[in-house]
């Protein structure tokens, strides 16, 4: 047992907070929630060539042959401090599950892009129900003279508006017994006749979209993994996907603690620093635990998946604790600094609004704890 | 980074595991459920224990102990709960203190008894007028040649009627210009003419204890550490009890149960359906606490502080809230029968839930309470100010 991250890890990290600090100031973060691309391609290049898009993904594409546990760092880091654009859409969402369900032809066209930076991925799961489960998967795919056609509206997409290329999560065979069959994951070029793109306005300005499918056209070499088979893939991404937004989570959640603690330690009323007073300390205890739960959880989660270990149960334990724990630090956070936090110009509100986002990705606190209390053997 | 126990720590696990399965039979479990203090099956096991070199993992070999490191204490305090066998075992939490304070004829005198499960120690810090306050006690011993002699009283101390010494904190000096300048540590025959000891019973059915001394003469050679020297030997043994907690088998083996009887007692009713997510929550509560507590002792092996410096008392923070919400949401799974005893006609699972519910709000309270170790984190672990 060894809670502590490796000598190069915590390089890493230094590295990695050094660079945003200095290049993911919350003016940029501002700016792009009002852009219309809503990420720096400067930025992207940048990361890019520090190699973060790769950094998970064997040398053999171009990547850094690094872990999982590696990105995890990086993610938390990108949380600190709300790094907008496509990081998550590209490389959690597209990249990864490519590399672990694609074929080699597929892997080698596509992956090496990614970790340029030169393509942007995301995935086109979600529909009208909002729901995380294989019954609300709708939109259709139908073969037809060696292709598919794909029909239907997809939801809350990430980054859409600027991505190359679409996971697209499809139902092709709807005479299947069970939901979960007859699902198949399709690369789609986000370029394809049929596909209109509309920004939706969400609480985190951070670019999800509604995504119409209109007869669009779609080889069928670009199935990824097998045709009618594709949730047990789709199943592993939303777990992937759940330990890394609870990574990047959880580095929100540390700056509000540390924005707090800092700022109560400053504020000055009835003569004294306010940290002085315990119901204000207690506020800031309490952060910690969730903080501290968190780290634990979300560490051990990717700690499991980067060694091959079963993941599926930590990655339900922790984006339940994470989803819920995130709220409760930045209630007693936005509690602790009083009315100035409030105010739309605090940084404060920058992680109000990523913390009910965060929490409501990849399933919530509840959506989790029914995993959770099925593997207690309960029939939910 | 890496989340699993060490071969030789798993190895011990399955030893201590093994001999609990086979040992801990139900005349200790009955002892430990009773909750009246170690009885003799409980002694019995010990000494068994002791010679299997069970109870003092932590300690050097030459003092009967295996020279392994804060996770096997956590291992053993996880199997002693989940075993139900005799707990506390505070003796070896204070041969913790001893191997850093006490000197050479005090180490051999004390611990290889403590190892071996022939003698305890009972806690003897609290008194009604200092409890979280605890440089406040007033129990004096005033030196009178080649002893002391002591006068006062201890309150909550738990085991002292079964254990053979006590590790009392006492007020050498009324006079210090700071309060906890003036303690001093003593070692205690609890035998000794003048120590009267009365049960105080909690409401969850815990046999507690005050200790009253009235002219008691204790040698010299008991006092551990400096005259006066009391307060560092103190933060000695909370610095040797550091660690140690964490693992919850036990709790995940309640969980477990419950969702057992909730399948078999509790199918199809629609007025149930809060159940599941609210035992999830538990499970979830309880493995982050449990993860929190790991890491705190894996830390405390490193000799290495964790990041904002919590460790230990923010896992226990989460576990006792935790431990309260089980039970209270136990509670009202079992409904109207949750309240029945355990010898009582229809009382659901052997009265455990009932009697651990009442139970409950000591932890929380015991070894620091929840606003010391609030405290402690605030302004030690997020240095936050004082003034």
């Amino acid at each position: 047992m060894d809670p502590r991250l490796s000598e190069e890890q915590e390089i890493l990290r230094k590295s990695a907070r050094d660079f945003l600090t200095d290049k993911c100031p919350k003016t940029l973060v501002r700016e792009m929630e009002k852009d219309e691309k809503g990420y720096s391609p400067e930025l992207w290049k940048e990361i890019a060539d520090l190699g973060w898009m790769g950094l998970a993904f064997p040398e053999e594409y171009g990547g850094g042959g690094m872990s999982s546990l590696d990105l995890a760092i990086l993610l938390e880091e990108m949380g600190r401090v709300c790094f907008p654009g496509p990081f998550f859409s590209t490389v959690i969402c597209g990249g990864l599950p490519i590399l672990d369900a694609g074929s080699d032809a597929q892997k080698r066209k596509y992956l090496p892009d990614i970790i340029s930076g030169k393509t942007i991925f995301t995935l086109a799961l979600t529909e009208a129900s909002g729901k995380y489960d294989a019954a609300s998967v709708k939109v259709k795919a139908t073969a037809e003279n060696g292709n598919y056609i794909i029909n239907g509206t997809k939801l809350f997409i990430p980054d859409a508006n600027v991505a190359d290329y679409i996971l697209c999560v499809a139902r092709t065979d709807d005479k299947a017994k069970k939901p979960e069959d007859g699902i198949t994951v399709f690369i789609v070029d986000a370029k394809s006749q049929g596909i209109s793109t509309t920004v939706l306005k969400t609480i985190a300005r951070d670019k999800q979209c509604e995504v119409v499918f209109n007869g669009v056209k779609v080889p069928k070499e670009n199935i990824l993994g097998e045709l009618n088979q594709g949730w047990g893939d789709v199943q592993k991404i939303i777990e992937r996907a759940a330990i890394a937004k609870s990574c990047e989570m959880l580095g929100g959640m540390e700056m509000v603690l540390d924005m707090t603690v800092a700022y109560v330690k400053e504020r000055v009323q009835f003569d004294v620093p306010v940290g002085v007073f315990q119901a204000v300390q207690h506020h800031c205890v309490y952060m910690l635990v969730e903080v501290e739960g968190s780290r634990a959880t979300a560490y051990e989660a990717a700690w499991r998946l980067s060694t091959g270990r079963p993941y599926s149960s930590e990655a339900a334990i922790t984006k339940a604790w994470v989803s819920d724990a995130y709220q409760r630090v930045v209630a007693l956070g936005t509690q602790s600094h009083g009315g100035v936090s409030i105010m739309e110009d605090h940084d404060l509100p920058l992680y109000f609004r990523r913390a009910k986002a965060a929490e409501l990705a990849f399933g919530d606190a509840r959506f989790h704890r029914k995993t959770v209390a099925r593997n207690l053997g309960f029939k939910v | 980074m890496d989340f699993e126990l060490s071969p030789e720590e798993k190895a011990f696990q399955k030893e201590i595991r093994e001999f609990l399965d086979k040992e801990c039979n139900e005349n200790v479990v009955a002892e430990t459920l009773s909750l009246q203090g170690a009885g003799p099956y409980s002694k019995e096991l010990l000494r068994k224990m002791g010679a299997n070199r069970l109870l003092a993992p932590r300690w050097p070999e030459e003092y009967d102990g295996r020279g392994m490191g804060a996770m096997a204490e956590a291992i053993k305090v996880d199997e002693i709960n989940s075993h139900h066998a005799p707990f506390p075992l505070d003796g070896v939490e204070i041969g913790n203190a001893l191997l850093i304070s006490g000197n050479e004829e005090q180490k051999k005198r004390f611990l290889p008894g403590i190892a071996s499960g022939e003698i305890d120690i009972a806690l003897g810090y609290t008194e009604p007028n200092a409890g979280s306050d605890i440089a406040s006690i007033q129990l004096r011993a005033v030196e009178d040649g080649d002893h002391f002699v002591l006068n006062g009283q201890k309150i909550y101390n738990s085991e002292a009627h079964v254990c053979e010494y006590h590790w009392l904190l006492t007020r050498t000096d009324p006079t210090a210009e700071k309060k906890h300048r003036g303690l001093s540590m003593f070692i205690v025959d609890l035998k000794s003419p003048g120590i009267t000891i009365r049960p105080l019973i909690t409401s969850g059915g815990l046999r507690t204890n005050e200790v009253f001394y009235e002219d008691v003469h204790v040698p010299r050679e008991n006092l551990v550490g400096e005259k006066n020297g009391g307060w560092a030997v103190i933060m000695s043994a909370l610095y040797g009890g550091g660690g140690g907690g964490g693992l919850a088998t036990g709790t995940k083996n309640v969980i477990n149960t419950l969702v057992k009887y909730v399948l078999e007692e509790k199918q199809d009713a629609d007025e149930n359906k809060w159940i599941p997510e609210a035992m999830a929550d538990l499970y979830v509560k309880t493995h982050v606490g449990e993860l929190m507590g790991v890491q705190a002792t894996a830390f405390a092996d490193l000799k290495v502080t964790p990041p904002y410096g919590g460790g230990g008392a923010v896992s226990r923070l989460l576990s006792g809230d935790t431990r309260r919400l089980l039970y209270n949401t136990a509670m009202q799974i079992l409904g109207p029968y949750g309240q029945l005893a355990k010898d009582s006609k229809w009382a659901p699972l052997k009265g455990e839930i009932l009697r651990e519910f009442m139970d409950a709000p000591r932890w929380t309270i015991v070894h620091g309470s929840q606003e010391i170790q609030k405290l402690l984190i605030a302004t030690r672990g997020l240095g936050l100010p004082r003034k």
